[in-house]
């Protein structure tokens, strides 16, 4: 497994063109090609600003304004969302490659989280221009913009990491049982309202609920998300400790379990 | 290090994952088995066993066997897709795999960007395939569309740019399976070319196909599997030839079998009476063939024209037994005037493949070989002997015995009959057998009919069976045609060849 894990460097040159491949045929044949990248997400905030500012109002002040409060989560949920699902069905979409020529297969669930992951790259200038709206009361209360905005960057690794082992996990897993598939659909909605995305979880006054919520893996990364884009704080070191051990961890146990079973690909694909 | 592949007492078992276990161990799984005791297959199938073999560097190997011999499942492990179940395989050196060409281009996007991303696939770095671009494009032949989305492409255009990049990998080991089946004639002699090309330059090549003129062409050696196991490994000719008589020898089987089936069903017509058997046959009789068979005028003697007029009046007993002792015993085991089968109208075809008045039948043709063992595939220029057995209803001096041999859409390979070749008739008074034998049967490769027939000297027909017999002639060579020939060569002048 080791030395399969070290081999993976290797291939980043195939990683490299079969994420341009995903972007182009995605939006080869449409008439605003990448600006569908932006567009999307602008045309999301714009209904979530309407929303929120006409027909929902009244929220708590800690998630003031609520519109970038919501988007600042749900920007990177889709990506971890959007990218399980591909993962999870890439070494069966793509079965062909495995059998007929030498390939590596755990490029594949890579190749789904990395090209969702520039997505989210791509949608993250339009962010930026609602924090900046933000900062200037256009959305209600101002939001603090500055520095702590670099922290993106290591999250944005941390995030890749830790989708990547669970990607692995179920791409493996779709292989042998189909049902993963369907099942995965159910299984992100409960975990999308498990997720600290619609509220925070100092939101939560009861004690036991809270703690339930807290053995989330991904509760710890989307805090930090909040704090980085929407609140403005910096992060303490144990929680970027334990943010790594998570990330380290899902991707360990991820690999290994995709690792054990890669020979059964090619035939069972 | 001499040898670019060398396998010794590799086997490949296959897993059997059950479909309808899926979902139910993935519940078990989940519920108390461990998931890894789930993924513990229960079921295996032995695809290769013990197969040892080594293949020099610069050759060309060649692998033929039947279908679910294991051929694929052995190129798939000498590409590396597979990994052996136990036993050793090293392959030294760069494998390329033409198993399906353009396996992985992207419907959506160019056929240059799917050059690229092929390439890579297949080993290259970024660098080396830009570089190598132009010449792939001007290989495939698509300049005009290498800019189009693939999902434009003919099947064709797809294959000639997926074998383009293939090729143009530079491997040291070239795996091909098949490929020369898709495309046209001209991309077929491309890709003949590109392998010839890459035997030249000292590469080695691992060949598997069903064309095994091909096979013989290209290969130095060949290795014929069966079962997953090592049938023949050595000289191309040798184990071509150990091939071909092994199929032979399964076709002739079932040939056998079928012409058994066939022969119940023409004997069934046979307890049937004269007269509707004679009307059918004088419509059918028109047909060219039978003009072999019963082309040679007869001569004008009185006691010909005689037996045929008696053979005519006694139509009436057809109401008595027939002679053959078949339908006699069917009486006797029924216990009834008349034999069962007699009341079942012969379908239009058995009608149209038989016809005569019966005043001789025949009851049975068979094919026979050198050594006089019942046969139906035969080897281009090996000898034929054809047996027509016969029961005349009465004594008769008049009755000529033919043969016909035609190819399935119905062209006359050969026609005779004992009047052509010479016999004059003396005596038929009870049952007996003709056999006529072809010392050499220098035919193509291919199925062929026979016809055979009884039928008195001015040509009324007896007993006219079509098609009573088929067999299969297997020819060693390509496009051999319907006739083949010993052929002696000899050249004279400003010019050389030499023997391969």
């Amino acid at each position: 497994m080791l030395k399969n894990l070290a081999g993976l460097w290797r291939h980043r040159a195939l990683a490299y063109v079969l994420v341009a491949r995903e972007l182009k045929a995605r939006y080869r044949g449409s008439v605003l090609g990448f600006f569908w990248s932006l567009l999307n997400p602008l045309l999301m905030l714009a209904v979530y600003a309407v929303v929120f500012a006409v027909i929902f109002q009244g929220r708590g002040a800690a998630t003031s304004p609520y519109a970038l409060f919501l988007f600042s989560g749900l920007l990177p949920w889709n990506w971890l969302s959007t990218s399980l699902t591909d993962a999870a069905s890439s070494l069966t979409t793509h079965g062909a490659l495995l059998r007929k020529i030498l390939f590596p297969a755990e490029v594949l669930p890579l190749v789904a989280v990395l090209a969702q992951g520039l997505h989210f790259v791509f949608a993250l200038p339009v962010l930026l221009l609602g924090l900046v709206l933000g900062s200037l009361g256009t959305f209600g209360p101002r939001v603090p913009l500055g520095w702590p905005l670099v922290q993106a960057v290591p999250l944005l690794v941390l995030q890749g990491v830790f989708v990547a082992g669970i990607g692995l996990l179920l791409a493996a897993l779709t292989v042998h049982f189909r049902d993963v598939k369907d099942l995965l659909a159910t299984a992100l909605s409960l975990w999308f309202f498990a997720t600290p995305v619609l509220y925070t979880l100092a939101e939560i006054k009861q004690e036991r609920v809270r703690a339930v919520l807290l053995l989330n893996p991904a509760a710890p990364l989307f805090d930090a998300w909040r704090d980085a884009f929407f609140y403005g704080r910096w992060i303490e070191a144990s929680r970027w400790g334990v943010l790594l051990a998570l990330a380290c961890a899902s991707f360990l146990v991820g690999y290994a379990f995709f690792d054990r079973l890669r020979d059964s690909y090619p035939e069972a694909v | 290090m001499t040898s670019a592949v060398r396998a010794r007492g590799l086997s490949k078992s296959y897993r059997k994952w059950g479909r309808t276990r899926a979902f139910g161990t993935l519940k078990s799984a989940l519920l108390g088995r461990s998931l890894g005791a789930a993924l513990v297959p229960s079921e295996v199938v032995a695809a290769l066993s013990d197969v040892s073999f080594e293949v020099a560097r610069g050759e060309t190997f060649g692998v033929v066997g039947p279908n679910g011999s294991g051929k694929s499942t052995l190129l798939k492990l000498v590409a590396g897709l597979f990994k052996p179940t136990s036993g050793e395989l090293a392959v030294d050196g760069k494998v390329s795999a033409l198993i399906e060409l353009g396996a992985g281009f992207h419907p959506e996007i160019s056929g240059r960007e799917n050059v690229v991303i092929n390439g890579v696939m297949l080993g290259l770095t970024r660098k080396q395939i830009e570089r190598k671009l132009p010449e792939i494009i001007a290989f495939s032949g698509l300049e005009d569309f290498i800019d189009e989305p693939v999902k434009t492409y003919s099947s064709g255009m797809y294959v000639r740019l997926g074998f383009a990049v293939a090729v143009h990998v530079d491997p040291d080991i070239l795996v091909v399976d098949e490929v020369l089946a898709v495309g046209d004639e001209a991309f077929a002699h491309r890709c003949l070319d590109t392998i010839a090309d890459f035997s030249r330059r000292g590469k080695t090549i691992f060949f598997v196909s069903h064309s095994l003129v091909l096979v013989e062409e290209l290969c130095d050696r060949v290795l014929y599997l069966e079962n997953g196991r090592i049938k023949a490994l050595g000289d191309p000719r040798e184990t071509l030839a150990k091939y071909r008589m092994d199929v032979a020898a399964g076709a002739g089987a079932r040939l056998a079998t079928e012409h058994r089936k066939d022969q119940e069903i023409l004997l069934r017509t046979a307890a049937e009476g004269g007269e509707t058997a004679l009307r059918a046959g004088e419509t059918s009789a028109q047909r060219d063939a039978a003009h072999f068979l019963e082309g040679a005028k007869g001569s004008d003697a009185p006691g010909a024209a005689a037996a045929v007029e008696r053979a005519d009046s006694h139509t009436p007993f057809k109401e008595n037994p027939p002679l053959p002792d078949t339908s006699r015993k069917q009486e006797s085991q029924q216990g009834v005037d008349q034999p069962l089968e007699q009341k079942i109208p012969p379908g239009p075809d058995e009608k149209a493949r038989r016809w005569g008045n019966r005043a001789v039948e025949v009851t049975g043709c068979r094919l026979l070989d050198s050594s006089g063992a019942e046969r139906y595939a035969f080897r281009s220029g090996e000898s034929l002997t054809i047996e027509i057995s016969v029961a005349p209803r009465i004594s008769t001096a008049d009755f000529v015995f033919g043969i016909g041999i035609f190819t399935p859409d119905d062209v006359c390979v050969h026609g005779s009959n004992t009047e052509i070749d010479g016999f004059l008739p003396e005596r038929l008074d009870g049952p007996a057998t003709a056999r006529v034998t072809l010392p050499r049967l220098d035919l193509g490769s291919g199925t062929y009919l026979v016809d055979v027939a009884v039928h008195s000297r001015r040509e009324t027909p007896y007993d006219y069976w079509r098609e009573a017999c088929r067999f299969q002639v297997d020819s060693p060579d390509r496009n051999a045609g319907l006739y083949r020939p010993e052929r002696r060569w000899t050249f004279a002048g400003a010019v050389s060849v030499s023997a391969r």
